[in-house]
């Protein structure tokens, strides 16, 4: 079983790590605010996790849905209450992408969180430092891409060259599951 | 210029929202945190509740077509922003019948996405849910954007047919089937003479100069694809109903026809406007088989108005004359009896 304390732990600590370029890429093409959003949320959800009971990934999920503004922070919201609610990572994991695309409409290409999120969940019956490594190619991929969804696509090709901070929130999040699951293993950081 | 009436901070919609409750205290309950606003009746053979909701600016739009006739429970954003996932998700808990819930929602990025959550939570709640997508703008009707038609005034006309469907007892796929139908029996165009008031400085929020007019404007200060030059009102009105009938799929001839006022134009000029809207129909064989003249979707103060024209299925048409309860409806069930 995967150790949900620990991943939120870990998710948490790189996140802290990340807000500086979390921010940077997200004043590129946003308003400049997931790094805020995302350590708000994660912090948040610690806080919860430590004096309200319940699984990390609920803890994640309620804060997103309930607490985090913005549109990435409830789609991620969904995705962790899906995990939350599954009976293991890889059915959850699934769930909360094809919740994600029925609520953005966002496909693989356009520049958005999916585009780290769907290749990891495919690459999860590969094992979890597959899917870390597939969620990272990911978000790297999308530094070649124009925005086609969300306040991004507004600024066209000016987005290229720097990769979408949504996605790489995603990536940081699978960093966090397989250097849980598989301590012992080489899992490159995502940033 | 004048600032609007805003009670100091910088969210008039709280108070807004207190005051609205106290003023319909008999028809309608406010719960604050998250806002939303619950009717108090409800037609007892009604098995699927009717949430709507959206930004605020649009006033009686939502929180007036609550009540028995019409929608169960609305979630009220920021002015003209959505609401968030969290404030549709407490509306429908409430509304929820033992068929479920329909979400009727304006087509816009924000509001589609925090419906959806809101949805989706639902979904894991056991709770089942259907939208109603009202898109009826032509403005903004183009095959270069992904994003599709506004939903403006035919929300309204929705509201009131989808909410009498709903209280003959009929499922949550009839409703969605319907709903669906209704939305795309509508097509709107706009057209403003004066840009709303900016609440920060008092001043219109966008120029146009005496003369001009903007055409194909939407309901959140957005500016029109063009300024022309303002031509006699009786052109105006026919130039607007060629476009408004053409853009409506083929159907029956029977119309609903809306003559929406966007907020800083008086009912002297939205009758006069219908006047010319309803001799334009006749002249062409056409008839009104029912209509709504007054400001029911308007853009904070914006001065224009709004044509909105509904293809009325026959069947449909005692769904139109049904009663109504509801604060801002203007039918009562003294006058239809």
């Amino acid at each position: 079983m995967l150790d949900q304390e620990t991943v939120l732990r870990r998710f948490a600590q790189a996140v802290e790590e990340a807000h500086d370029e979390l921010t940077r890429l997200d004043q590129r093409s946003g308003d400049g605010d997931f790094g805020d959003n995302l350590r708000g949320g994660v912090r948040a959800a610690l806080t919860r996790f430590e004096t309200g009971g319940g699984t990390a990934f609920g803890a994640l999920g309620e804060v997103f849905l309930d607490e985090v503004g913005g549109t990435s922070g409830p789609l991620l919201g969904l995705l962790f209450t899906e995990i939350a609610h599954a009976d293991d990572f890889a059915a959850g994991a699934a769930a909360g992408l094809a919740a994600i695309q029925r609520v953005g409409e966002a496909r693989v290409g356009d520049r958005t969180l999916v585009d780290a999120l769907a290749p990891a969940v495919d690459a999860l019956g590969s094992g979890f430092v597959a899917a870390a490594k597939a969620a990272a190619d990911g978000a790297a991929h999308t530094a070649e891409l124009r925005a086609r969804m969300g306040r991004a696509s507004y600024v066209g090709e000016r987005v290229k060259g720097d990769p979408d901070p949504g996605a790489v929130g995603i990536a940081l999040l699978f960093w966090a599951v397989a250097t849980t699951a598989e301590p012992d293993a080489e899992v490159p950081s995502p940033v | 210029m004048a600032l609007p009436f805003h009670p100091a901070g910088d969210d008039p919609v709280p108070a807004a929202l207190r005051g609205f409750a106290r003023a319909h205290a008999d028809l309608v309950e406010l719960h604050e945190k998250p806002a939303h606003l619950v009717a108090r009746h409800r037609n007892p053979g009604r098995r699927v509740g009717l949430v709507s909701g959206g930004g605020s600016g649009h006033e009686p739009l939502h929180a007036g077509f609550l009540g028995r006739g019409m929608l169960d429970a609305v979630a009220p954003g920021k002015v003209f922003a959505s609401p968030h996932n969290k404030q549709v998700l407490e509306a429908s808990r409430r509304a929820a019948g033992p068929g479920g819930v329909i979400h009727v929602v304006k087509n816009y990025t924000g509001d589609r996405i925090n419906f959806g959550i809101a949805a989706e939570r639902l979904r894991l709640e056991g709770i089942e849910v259907r939208r109603v997508l009202v898109d009826d703008d032509l403005a903004t009707e183009s095959d270069e954007t992904a994003t599709g038609r506004r939903g403006t005034g035919a929300t309204v006309v929705v509201e009131k047919l989808l909410g009498a469907a709903a209280d003959t007892g009929l499922g949550l796929d009839e409703l969605a089937d319907l709903g669906g139908r209704f939305a795309a029996a509508s097509r709107s165009l706009a057209v403003a003479s004066r840009a709303q008031t900016s609440p920060h400085t008092g001043e219109p929020s966008f120029p146009l100069e005496d003369g001009e007019l903007e055409f194909g404007v939407g309901i959140h200060g957005e500016r029109a694809q063009k300024t022309v030059t303002r031509p006699p009102l009786e052109d105006l009105v026919e130039d607007m109903l060629d476009r408004v009938l053409a853009g409506l799929p083929d159907g029956p001839d029977d119309l609903i026809v809306t003559v929406n006022g966007l907020g800083g134009t008086t009912l002297l000029e939205l009758y006069a406007i219908n006047d010319l809207v309803g001799a334009g129909l006749e002249r062409r064989g056409l008839t009104a088989a029912g209509g709504l003249v007054g400001t029911f979707v308007p853009a904070l103060d914006m001065a224009g108005f709004s044509l909105t024209l509904t293809r009325l299925e026959p069947s449909w048409l005692h769904w139109w004359s049904a009663p109504a309860v509801t604060p801002a409806f203007p039918r009562t069930p003294e006058e239809t009896a």
